[in-house]
This record gives C-alpha cells, structure tokens and sequence, in this order.
C-alpha cells in the first residue's frame, strides 16, 4: 500500500488481528523507517527559533527525556505532532525529533530554517519500533538497555560496534522501545530480534488499531493544520507558561482557548452491533440533527468491536444517544472514554531539570 | 460434470458461483478473501429477495474495509449461511466451502454459463 511515498504493508502474513495480539500479548516489531528524524544541534539561538513553534521551554528540556510535542501554525492549528528530546551524540548535544512521513515537507522547510545545519538523518538510519509486554525481555540480549529506563527515556547504546539511538516509547499504548539505527547494520538487527519466536514483524494495520484502542491521536485524522492541540483534547502536552509567550504561535488563541469553553470536543465511541465504524462517518442526534464526525474507526481486536474517535459539538449533551450513519442507515453508538484499553507504560518522570 | 452439479464459476467482483439443481451457491473467492484480510462481520441477505445480478446485496466488512456484495446472476435468496454472523472469520478460513455466504434460486441459467471459468479467473486476476 503506498503511504506518504514509501510502499508499506498493511499487514504480514499472519493478519492484522493476529499481529495485533500479539503486540498486547507478547511483543511485535514495526518498520517505521518512513518516519522523519532530524538532529538540530543544541544551541540556544536555533532553541528560541524553534520555540515560535513548538509549545515547550527546549533550554530546559532533560537530558535523555523524550516529550510528545507539536509543531503550530499562526493560529495554533497543528502543522505536525512530534516526539522530541534531548540527547549527546559523541559529546555533542542535539534535540532529536521523529515526525510524521506524511509531513516531512512541511516539518523541515521550518526546521531548517530556524537551525540551517539540521541533520535529517533517516536516510542514514532505519528506525524500528518494538512494542509490548516482553519488548523489554526480547531486546535486552541484544542491546544494553539499564534497568532504570522509564517510559519517554532516551539514550545512546551500541549494536554491531554501531551507536543506536534507544527511546523507550512508542504508539501503541504498551512499553516498548524505539530504535533507530544505521542501514548498514539495520536487516542485522531485525533478523537478530525476529530469532525470538514470540515477536513478529507488524504493519501498519495493527500499528493503527494499536494506537485506536489507545486513544492516541493520529495526524490528518484526530489532528490537522485547522485543529489546536487543545481541541484535540491534547492540552497536557502543552507548557502552559509558553502559552504565555509572544514568540509562540497561537498562544493568544490557545490561552483563550484554555479558558473558554470549546465549540467541539473528542470523544470516544463503540459500535452496539458489528458494524465497523470508519472515517468520515457522520455522527446524529435523536432528532436527526448532525453533530459531529468519525475522524478514526477499526475493528478492536481486544473489544471485539468496532470503536472509534471523533469530534462531536460540545452543546450536545452526551448523556443522550448518538447515532452513527453506516452505510445509509442509522446506528446507534455508545461513548466510551478514551482510552479504550488502558495504557501500560513503565512510569513517568518530570518534564524539566 | 454432471447434469445436476456444475463447475465452479467466478465472476470479476471476485465472487464464486457453483450450481446444483437449479440452486446457486455464492461465495467470495480465496483471492478476495486474502486481500480483504480478517473478517470481522458481514451483514447478510434477507432471504425471500428477488435480486438481479450485478445489484448490491449485502456487505463483507473486514478490518481494512468494507465490501459490497453482488448477486452475480438474477434470482432468489432462498438461504444465507447463518454460521457467519457469530463468526465471519470462516470467511477467512474456507472462503470457496464452508464460508459460503447465500443461496439464490436461479432464473436464467444462461448468465451462468456466461460466468468465468477457474483457469479464466486465474488469467483474470494475472491481468
């Protein structure tokens, strides 16, 4: 399947259910080499350019931490979200970013002009995401990882005598690891990780159903350049003293936006029968009026139903039934709070020094 | 083959047709099956409908997406395979036998005949 150029499979030979289970269960792996990754070099007059942009303090940002953040448009509309974080690559110190494949033009075209010697790096380097329970048991023969790693650390380790970037994070809401790691030593490591016989190789349908039944937002469907990261019902990963701040984009909009009521709101929903609630889906009330959209929809394999996120105005009382049109017909859905399956991350630390 | 049970069949929406004593047996073929990937629900035909080929008359949803289904020949729906509602993923796993979706009553056998063969379907699905 073609997505943002590069030819992924949706699914390997097992089947997106299968592998999806498995990821819950066990651990699976997901060639996410498609995502964009950037070195910028960690100096303080790229740090307060990249600030218009991103809504967080970059000079306090931990070292070895990773933070889930976005990148805003004049509006606060979300032009991409982004893990960035704070590492040393041989005694020098750089903020990492991984972003969206589907967003790399408009991503670096701001990168680089606010750090003009920034380093995109994934074509030198794969990157690979192990996700699940046993993530941790199946990589630690392979690759040092301390036993103090929490969730959202980050370090540099070794593979093939090659410095690997290791974040402990991922998008599937279990512990998991990502990896990114030269080409050269890339089918190595997979074929090494694959020797387990308890993980398997994943695509990007249970990489979708994972996240789903997460409740984490994907771009170009929960978020998008007209959308706030507030709206989005994402207002943790902002740093509200930024929003504060002249030099951020939005912040006016975005502090209102704190303190007013919103005209939509997220919600999560679950499909009554066995139909498949998807995308784009049209969301009513009782009296037929339309007051919302489905934004993502999948088969949960661990609901064994369909569920799905979407936006529905905020007037609408949810105490009242919602009915969702599938295929001309009119169903009724339940809403359930995100996230659909609880997260199982190993702890969290603090976002600054 | 013999008068009362013909070959198997298939037609270009990738569905299978095999006929005995007038009485059709529709399913979708393993090819289709393979590409939709897990099944998860499929809403089936009201039985009694009159139905023409080519019209729409229920849907195989699979966790990629949703499929309609067509009366590959004119007739009427005299039975559905009712093991599918609990579990559809029989669809997956013998999608040409047990995965059998509906029955029809045919009224022109000619459409049939008009229907691909098994080596013409392989050829089709090459093209």
């Amino acid at each position: 399947m073609p997505f943002a150029g590069f030819n992924m499979p949706i699914n390997y030979k097992t089947g997106i259910i299968n592998e999806h289970k498995n990821v819950r269960n066990h651990s699976g792996i997901f060639d996410v080499s498609h995502m964009g990754q950037i070195l910028i070099e960690n100096n303080e007059s790229y740090l307060h350019k990249l600030e218009k942009y991103i809504p967080l303090q970059l000079k306090k940002l931990i070292k070895n931490r990773s933070h889930y953040s976005f990148l805003l448009n004049k509006d606060g509309g979300v032009i991409d979200d982004l893990i960035i974080s704070n590492i040393d690559i041989k005694d020098k110190s750089y903020l990492y970013i991984v972003y969206n494949a589907s967003r790399k033009k408009e991503d670096e075209e701001i990168f680089i002009s606010c750090a003009p010697n920034a380093e995109k790096i994934y074509k030198e380097n794969c990157l690979f995401a192990i996700q699940g329970p046993d993530s941790i048991n199946v990589l630690k023969n392979i690759i040092d990882i301390p036993n103090n790693m929490n969730f959202f650390d980050i370090l540099i380790s070794k593979y093939n005598n090659n410095d690997i970037i290791v974040s402990r994070s991922g998008y599937t809401g279990e512990d998991g690891f990502e990896l990114s790691i030269p080409n050269e030593s890339a089918e190595n490591l997979i074929t090494h990780l694959l020797k387990n016989e308890n993980t398997m190789l994943c695509g990007l349908g249970s990489r979708d159903s994972l996240r789903l039944e997460a409740g984490l937002s994907l771009y170009g469907h929960e978020l998008n350049e007209k959308i706030t990261p507030i709206e989005a019902g994402l207002s943790w990963a902002l740093d509200k003293e930024r929003l504060e701040d002249e030099n951020l984009n939005g912040n006016k909009i975005l502090s209102d936006q704190l303190k007013n009521k919103l005209s939509n709101k997220k919600i999560g929903l679950i499909s009554t029968s066995r139909s498949m609630l998807r995308d784009g889906m049209t969301l009513f009330d009782n009296n037929n009026n339309e007051i919302g959209k489905i934004t993502s929809g999948c088969f949960s394999p661990n609901l064994n139903k369909s569920i799905a996120i979407g936006y529905i105005t905020s007037e609408f009382n949810t105490d009242n039934p919602i009915f969702c049109e599938i295929r001309k017909k009119l169903e009724l859905v339940k809403i359930n709070n995100l996230p659909f399956v609880k997260k199982n991350y190993k702890k969290n630390g603090s976002k600054y020094e | 083959m013999g008068a009362n049970m013909s070959e198997k069949k298939y037609t270009k929406d990738h569905e299978w047709v095999s006929i005995e004593n007038e009485i059709a047996t529709i399913g979708i073929s393993n090819h289709a099956q393979e590409s939709l990937g897990d099944i998860v629900f499929i809403e089936l035909p009201s039985v009694g409908n009159s139905v023409k080929a080519k019209d729409e008359i229920c849907v195989v949803e699979s966790v990629k997406a949703a499929s309609d289904i067509y009366a590959p020949i004119d007739g009427e729906i005299i039975e559905v395979n009712n093991n599918l509602e609990n579990d559809a993923a029989i669809i997956n796993q013998d999608a040409e036998n047990e995965g059998w979706i509906f029955k029809m009553k045919i009224s022109d056998s000619n459409q049939y005949s008009e229907l691909m063969s098994e080596d013409e379907y392989k050829q089709f699905l090459e093209q």
